[in-house]
């Protein structure tokens, strides 16, 4: 048992390292497919060409592409992202600070979505066919379509604007209470939920119908169990593994696909760091937040797959009858 | 990119007769006098929070070229001479200013007593240093583009501790807009400087540094050693925004009390809001419709002369700037300048004599060409604009719009889709005057040339415009450039529009400039 498990456990990091080295060249290779050079980035279109070629030299840029690539990747072995060609700067505090506020955003957003998501799906299962489940399906529907530029702007000009409820920055001042922090992620953190929040109700639901009018379900039911425990123990524990999957596949989404909350909100999260990075052609920068995400995307899949096996006796124990 | 371009500033509002005269033994009293942005009677200690575009790199003031990063510069920094709004220079750390006789050398007399916030005395070796820095081709300097020609490493030489003589490489009539505020890059640092600007943000201005967040924010307060007496805000918190829309719902939600840029486009919300006020600067703003003069249906300058005749500019500035625009006249010299020319007839549309040129060059039924640009603020519908008048005498115009870095490429001839293009559409930002815009982008061998106009005769006046002293006879000179380029016309300027900066309705005295620059020494609210 617990030697598939180990193995199972290696070649998925296995995987997940080839992976990241894989991604590391796409980045690398599409970044010198963008047009214009990081001096040129820095200094304008209209800098003079000499200004232009010594701050590409300053920067080490007058090299060959491979031996840039070598080199960095030489320093990410020993712990080092590299310095920022546009900040000038060690990458590695960039992306930590900016990992940790998309960290935050996305746990809020996850710790209010979760419960709504999945209390939703289950509401309108036990009541699949009537008009809780006809409301919540459409609501939930209705949402996920709502673009985030638009929900948040409709939310800022309600909740900030007008009734001045919520700061409209997501900004908060250094050294601030958690409190605060939390008062500053609430209005960036309802576009997410409104974008999720019909993604997992319906996987929530389906997954509840199909447990619902499963065998176990109807055995558990027919041994007098109440309907309360027959949901708790039989239902919702099959019900969620889809609903897990599907959460594990959000994480890179949530992580490093914001960038128009965090723009919008005034946010550093990881989205608009690659981004920037990606316009000046900051290849640290950008290699950097890219494969950050990455790590964090396998990672939240390594953690789905656990938890799945824990859920389910039947993935710990393969094809066993 | 529209504040960022290299500006080789000269020439302009305040002639070397107008500097002379103000320098002279009768008008130095009236320089001595002046200062930095006027002080406004105000609350003192407020905290005046601005928002402010993100910097698109290190703030290094040899290097920085975006208006996020500039803005930055300028809190702590300063420079020799101040360019006011109105064009016309005023004196910041340098007292007063005068040519020798043939104009190539220029002695700045500094003002004495002026503290850096590192403790330090300024003084002319930090004058030199700091010159010699950015006219340095090995320091990638921003600034080298507005030096380059003009001021070479070794050519700032020291006087006495409180006196600097630049000497030029070629007489230059208006050169302290060189080393004005105009040339963004030219804050005086201290002599010892080694390239990490951002760890102190050491200068002698109005605020010295309290905290800088890469991407997130600035604070600044008040420096009690200050020249010019102590700064009316005791505080001010720079928001970094990485767009316009982040910026004007805090506006709205009054989180910020200053907005660096309001463009129109996307800026309606505040326009017409009670709670805001704007800051109307008239500027040399401006787009380029450049048309290729040595090949093509272009080549023949009726039909050039045509296509600008399609263009409705008074319809065109109501739809793209709800008028808060001057008409341009196909020349650089924009309505603000105070050598502009106004006698040259004013453009305007006129399709049936755009047609007789058409025909005339052999195009009676048209032809197709593409128009190349950039995603920049308005360009996009001002394209759209062109397309449709152009379709009135037969020219059909495809569009292509790209990214900015895809539309400067390397930003060389046979690289770039700016400098290779048949037509396309380029943005300039201000320049405090007209000198880098007449040689870059129309001289014969300029490095700008997207319609590769040249013009021997034009060359001439544009070296004798730049050379010329006294604003009547620069007036006289921009006049026949007009009428030349309104004859040639290898570019359409068909407006110069108003930089604009949106405050509260409670804020007094922010002063800024056209270059994105905001002077908040006297701002105070209520």
């Amino acid at each position: 048992m617990r030697i598939p498990l180990l193995r199972l456990l290696g070649q998925r990091l296995a995987l997940a390292a080839l992976t990241l080295l894989l991604l590391s060249l796409v980045v690398f290779a599409g970044g010198q497919l963008l047009p214009g050079d990081v001096g040129r980035a820095i200094l304008g279109p209209l800098a003079d060409p000499r200004a232009v070629a010594a701050l590409d030299h300053q920067l080490g840029l007058d090299r060959p592409a491979s031996m840039l690539y070598l080199e960095w990747m030489g320093r990410l072995l020993h712990g080092d992202m590299g310095l920022s060609y546009a900040f000038r700067r060690p990458v590695a505090p960039f992306v930590a600070a900016a990992l940790v506020n998309s960290l935050k955003l996305a746990g809020l957003a996850f710790v209010i979505v979760v419960p709504l998501g999945i209390a939703g799906g289950v509401v309108a299962a036990l009541h699949a066919g009537r008009w809780q489940d006809r409301a919540i399906t459409l609501t939930g529907v209705s949402l996920t379509v709502v673009p985030e530029f638009v929900s948040s702007i409709v939310l800022i000009l309600v909740l900030a604007v007008w009734l001045r409820a919520l700061p409209i920055s997501a900004a908060w001042r250094p050294g601030s209470s958690a409190l605060v922090q939390l008062q500053h992620l609430i209005l960036p953190a309802l576009p997410l939920v409104i974008v999720l929040f019909g993604y997992i109700a319906r996987m929530t639901r389906a997954g509840t119908v199909e447990a619902l009018e499963a065998d176990y379900t109807r055995t558990a039911v027919l041994k007098g169990l109440p309907r309360g425990v027959v949901i708790r123990r039989h239902v919702l524990r099959n019900a969620l593994l889809p609903t897990i999957t599907v959460l594990a596949t959000q994480t890179g989404y949530l992580i490093g696909g914001l960038v128009v909350v965090e723009t919008l909100f005034r946010y550093r999260g990881i989205g608009s760091l690659i981004l920037t990075a990606a316009r000046g052609k900051d290849f640290p920068m950008l290699e950097a937040g890219i494969l950050t995400v990455g790590a964090v995307y396998i990672a939240a899949t390594l953690i789905a797959d656990a938890v799945l096996l824990l859920l389910d006796p039947r993935q710990r124990l393969g094809d066993a009858p | 990119m529209g504040q960022h371009r290299d500006r080789t500033a000269a020439a302009g509002g305040l002639s070397r007769r107008d500097l002379l005269a103000r320098t002279g033994a009768g008008g130095i009293a009236g320089v001595l006098g002046a200062a930095r942005p006027a002080r406004a009677a105000g609350r003192p200690g407020a905290t005046i929070r601005v928002a402010a575009a993100v910097p698109a790199g290190a703030i290094d003031p040899v290097t920085v070229a975006d208006i996020g990063g500039l803005v930055l510069l300028q809190q702590t920094g300063e420079f020799l001479v101040y360019d006011a709004p109105d064009l016309t220079l005023r004196p910041m750390l340098a007292l007063s200013w005068t040519p020798n006789p043939k104009g190539d050398v220029w002695t700045f007399r500094l003002r004495q007593g002026v503290k850096f916030h590192s403790g330090g005395t300024m003084v002319a070796d930090d004058v030199v240093a700091t010159m010699d820095r950015l006219a340095d081709p090995k320091n990638g300097s921003n600034a080298l583009s507005v030096f380059k020609g003009v001021l070479s490493p070794g050519g700032t030489r020291k006087v006495d501790d409180h006196t600097v003589a630049f000497h030029l490489d070629r007489p230059v009539g208006h050169f302290p807009y060189y080393v004005s505020s105009d040339n963004y890059n030219a804050i005086i640092l201290p002599a010892s400087y080694k390239g990490d600007f951002e760890k102190t943000f050491d200068g002698t201005g109005p605020f010295r540094l309290a905290r800088y967040t890469p991407n997130a924010g600035a604070s600044f307060v008040a420096n009690r050693e200050w020249w010019g007496g102590r700064a009316l805000p005791a505080r001010v918190e720079f928001g970094l925004y990485a767009d316009q829309q982040s910026q004007i719902l805090a506006m709205q939600g009054q989180q910020v009390d200053v907005m660096q840029q309001l463009t129109v486009q996307g800026g309606q919300a505040l326009l017409n809001n009670p709670d805001v006020r704007l800051i109307k600067l008239r500027s040399s703003i401006h787009r380029q419709v450049h048309m290729r003069c040595d090949t093509g249906p272009f080549a023949d300058k009726r039909v050039r002369q045509a296509l600008a005749l399609t263009l409705d500019r008074p319809a065109l500035v109501a739809g793209l700037f709800h008028g808060l625009s001057d008409l341009g006249n196909d020349s650089p010299f924009a309505p603000v300048y105070p050598s502009t020319d106004h006698s040259v007839p004013q453009r305007g549309k006129d399709i049936a004599r755009a047609k007789l040129l058409m025909a005339a060059a052999g195009h009676a039924h048209g032809f197709t060409v593409t128009l190349t640009t950039e995603r920049l603020q308005e360009i996009p519908d001002y394209a759209v604009l062109i397309r449709n008048a152009a379709k009135q005498i037969g020219i059909t115009v495809n569009l292509k719009v790209e990214t900015q870095a895809a539309y400067y490429g390397a930003a060389k001839f046979g690289q770039s889709d700016w400098l290779d293009s048949a037509l396309g559409i380029t943005d300039y930002g201000h320049r405090g005057v007209p000198d880098a815009l007449l040689s870059a982008t129309l001289g014969s061998d300029g490095p700008w040339n997207a319609a590769h106009f040249r013009n021997p005769a034009y060359d001439r006046l544009v070296g004798d415009y730049v050379a010329t002293t006294g604003l009547a006879a620069q007036r006289s000179i921009a006049g026949r450039i007009e009428a030349l380029l309104l004859d040639e016309t290898p570019v359409i300027f068909a407006y110069f529009y108003n930089y604009l900066i949106a405050t509260g309705a409670d804020v007094r005295g922010v002063e800024g400039t056209a270059i994105s620059q905001l002077f908040l020494q006297s701002a105070s609210i209520g």
